[in-house]
């Protein structure tokens, strides 16, 4: 019996190339850029922007990142977010702010319960189960808010979530404390280490006595529960919520966010840090080229291609692994 | 009909340092039924895989009708005549018959596909197998004896001289079956060299002239089926089993039983399963491959589900019935896949080992602490003497044995009073397969009890202190420990022609 020792230069490299090394480049190229042609970009003001900006993504790219790793994708995060945004600021007109909030909160997670339920339970496919409730949530959006928003909040509700404690806004704040528990999650709870083991091999998770459409189901209630979280920063944002928050291209900034952050699309690996720095890398490029006058179109463009680079470093470096 | 229809000769491939076929031989007449009997791992698969043109020998020469060939691809392969009938059913089942038969040479005319020639192809075979369904059936709709019919059809399209019956059976019923010989006989008169591969004794006896039995990577023997019996078949099969030096003596428990099983079934699979466990015995499932071992284990610990039956787990002075998922958290079942089933093969070694016992490695705010995890899975690499480089090494990375050495540490660390092998040496050298044996042993000497499946018999005599002779889904014997290996082989080749 020999020991086998071979360290596997390949696949940790092509790993840290694509979750940390490549995004990092390109931001620092971006930056540089920047600095030459439009250096209004490195104002406070427009970092703080950016960050605030990357709160509600970020929160959404976490939630995903519970999904994916369980080897799953959900597609209705931002319909979710858009309706249960909606909801809760019908309820907020009746119940005040905290029964708003607590609405928004609610009616995400269970609509993650149900996308939880019709995977895990009844083994249907996740990617066409979310894209069915994206589609169910958008419509019944549009058709509760006759498409308009939904404005005029209680002031109170825009001087909590809009604070600035110590300059660091709320919303950032609760970026950091979902970042972080989730990371304690995945790093150092059962859960975590089941979910890894679901989405690496599920046969060899339930041998292993892991419950493993008990953690599926969990998965997709946190994602819909953090669907809720950016409902609540979105809406407090922007003054109003309407349908109109969960549009095609959030789901695409998501799916990069976590894909750019190192979430394999197969399941099994990945950290939610990698999610909010790679939601990071999506505003940073939407907010830079905006900045240097490059067209919206040409944006989802290099948005698409992105994703796709990233996909294929993914691959090759699964590809590797199994 | 007596000429050579096909000769392999000394066909040696090896796979990295592993010798799957050495000097590896066999010839088939035109016009007969020729098994290919081997024990699980003896090269049978490679051996036809070089024939079809999917491995390429290191050694050797292939003469069809007298003439050298060479195979770069399975395509070369089927143009010279070979053809398989899988045991897979590869199917489109929402595809119609004529469709799946002719679905590698589809018949064009101008670039389209010719559907009325490919449907008067298509009955035309299925005229020669004496189907009555129609080339237009969907696939879907037809009985598993059908759809192997028209794998077999799917094999004939192009007149192959050879045709490779690989476990033709396995799926079908007793009236299917018949079908199925007669289409072999069938195929004998019209000259075709058909070469069968099975795990069921009986059915060579049946439909082959001759029989050559694979071992190890080579072929021990040719024998005309009227001149040998099942037991000389099994033992060619199984080799002369060296009397190795057992691991423990043979024990008997006279403790009350742990786990009491009955009438368990499940459809297809088992039937009317009864058997206890007691504590510090190694109690061995024997059976040939296919018999329903390892069925019987995964149906045990709610794995496969069960159509009937019943379970009893002790508990203090009696035993109460219990739920296959719930016995599934009082057992340590290492599953006869380690890769697939038994590992989380990306993860560290150290993660490996404490899932499952998570529980023993966490900290403070009920967070895994990665030093005590640390602690606790060098605790178990030094008592099972693992061999690594570093806790935090992808266990991927360790050899076979090692591998397997992590899956019992996870296991060890739940203390659990059953433990499940089922073929825990598959694919493990000499040394390290007597270090499971040991280990084996070692667990049932602590008070636990053991079952233990292996397909290797030699293996089994060396570590069983019982034996429970499974066929067909069914326990047919129950030996004690001090059965001979003639005893052995009679109760599972006796089982299996008396069926």
């Amino acid at each position: 019996m020999t020991v086998l020792s071979q360290p596997q230069t390949g696949t940790i490299s092509w790993r840290a190339l694509s979750t940390f090394l490549l995004p990092a480049a390109i931001i620092a190229a971006l930056l540089l850029v920047m600095a030459f042609y439009a250096p209004n970009f490195f104002r406070f003001n427009n970092m703080m922007n950016i960050l605030v900006q990357t709160s509600a993504l970020g929160v959404m790219a976490v939630g995903m990142s519970f999904v994916m790793v369980g080897g799953g994708i959900d597609l209705s995060i931002p319909a979710n977010m858009a309706f249960s945004a909606v909801m809760g600021a019908i309820a907020m007109r009746y119940a005040g702010v905290p029964g708003g909030v607590m609405v928004m909160l609610l009616v995400g997670t269970g609509v993650g319960l149900f996308n939880g339920a019709a995977v895990a339970l009844l083994g249907m496919t996740p990617f066409v189960v979310t894209l069915a409730t994206m589609t169910v949530l958008g419509g019944t959006t549009v058709w509760m808010t006759n498409s308009q928003s939904i404005a005029d909040f209680p002031e109170l509700f825009f001087e909590i979530v809009l604070a600035r404690p110590l300059g660091i806004p709320v919303s950032v704040a609760v970026l950091v404390v979902v970042t972080a528990a989730a990371s304690i999650i995945f790093a150092a709870t059962t859960f975590g280490r089941s979910l890894y083991a679901a989405g690496l091999n599920a046969r060899a998770a339930r041998v292993a006595r892991v419950n493993v459409e008990a953690v599926l189901l969990v998965t997709y209630a946190v994602s819909g529960l953090l669907a809720g979280v950016a409902a609540v920063l979105l809406t407090a944002r922007l003054g109003s919520a309407s349908a109109n928050l969960g549009n095609d291209g959030v789901v695409l900034d998501i799916v990069s966010a976590c894909v750019v952050g190192g979430i394999s699309i197969y399941g099994g690996s990945g950290r939610p840090v990698g999610a909010v720095l790679g939601a990071l890398f999506i505003i940073v490029i939407s907010n830079s080229l905006n900045q240097l006058g490059v067209s919206f179109f040409i944006n989802l463009v290099i948005k698409g291609i992105a994703i796709i680079a990233f996909i294929c470093l993914d691959r090759i470096s699964s590809g590797a692994q199994r | 009909m007596n000429s050579a229809k096909l000769v392999m000769r000394s066909i040696s491939k090896r796979f990295g340092g592993i010798a799957a076929l050495e000097q590896a031989g066999l010839e088939v007449r035109a016009g007969e039924a020729h098994a290919l009997m081997g024990a699980n791992g003896a090269g049978k698969s490679t051996m036809m895989n070089v024939l079809g043109g999917v491995v390429r020998p290191d050694h050797g020469q292939i003469l069809i009708d007298g003439e050298v060939v060479s195979f770069a691809s399975p395509t070369q392969a089927k143009q010279k005549g070979v053809s398989f009938v899988h045991q897979e059913l590869n199917m489109l089942p929402s595809m119609t018959v004529a469709e799946n038969v002719m679905i590698d040479a589809m018949p064009t005319r101008g670039g389209l596909v010719d559907r009325k020639a490919m449907r008067l192809r298509t009955a035309e075979l299925l005229r020669r197998l004496d189907c009555t369904f129609s080339p237009d059936t969907l696939v879907e709709t037809l009985s598993m004896g059908d759809r192997q019919m028209v794998e077999v059809a799917r094999a004939l399209v192009t007149d192959p001289g050879i045709v490779i019956f690989d476990e033709p059976t396995s799926s079908l019923s007793e009236r299917e079956k018949r079908r199925l010989f007669d289409v072999v006989l069938g195929l004998k008169r019209d000259g075709v060299a058909v070469i069968y591969i099975t795990h069921f004794l009986e059915e060579i006896f049946e439909v082959c002239d001759r029989v050559t039995v694979m071992r190890n990577g080579t072929t021990i023997e040719t024998r005309d089926m009227h001149a040998i019996t099942a037991g000389e078949v099994v033992t060619a099969m199984l080799g002369s089993v060296e009397a190795e030096e057992r691991v423990r003596p043979a024990f008997i428990s006279i403790e009350p039983p742990l786990l009491a099983a009955s009438c368990l079934s499940r459809d297809g699979a088992i039937a009317d399963v009864g058997f206890e466990v007691r504590p510090g015995e190694v109690v061995g499932l024997w059976g040939l491959l296919g018999s329903g071992r390892t069925e019987i284990l995964r149906a045990i610990v709610g794995l496969d589900p069960l159509d009937a039956g019943e379970l009893r787990w002790r508990s203090g002075d009696t035993l109460d019935i219990i739920r296959p998922d719930k016995l599934h958290r009082k057992v340590g079942f290492v599953t006869e896949d380690r890769r697939g089933e038994g590992l989380l093969l990306p993860l560290s070694v150290a993660k490996n080992i404490s899932f499952g016992n998570l529980d023993k490695v966490k900290g403070a705010f009920g967070m895994i602490d990665a030093a005590k995890e640390k602690t606790f899975a060098s605790g178990f690499v030094e008592r099972l003497r693992i061999k690594l480089s570093s806790l935090s090494q992808p266990v991927r990375t360790l050899s076979g044995g090692n591998q397997q050495k992590v899956v019992f540490a996870r296991w060890l660390g739940t203390r659990p009073k059953l433990f499940m092998l089922d073929e825990p040496t598959r694919g493990l050298d000499v040394s390290a397969k007597t270090e499971i044996l040991r280990l084996t042993a070692e667990l049932a000497t602590e008070g636990a009890g053991v079952i233990f499946v292996s397909s290797e018999l030699e293996e089994m005599m060396r570590v069983c202190d019982r034996y429970l002779v499974v066929h067909r889904g069914r326990i047919v014997a129950n030996l004690y420990g001090d059965a001979t290996k003639d005893d052995l082989m009679h109760a599972v080749s006796d089982g299996r022609v008396a069926a």
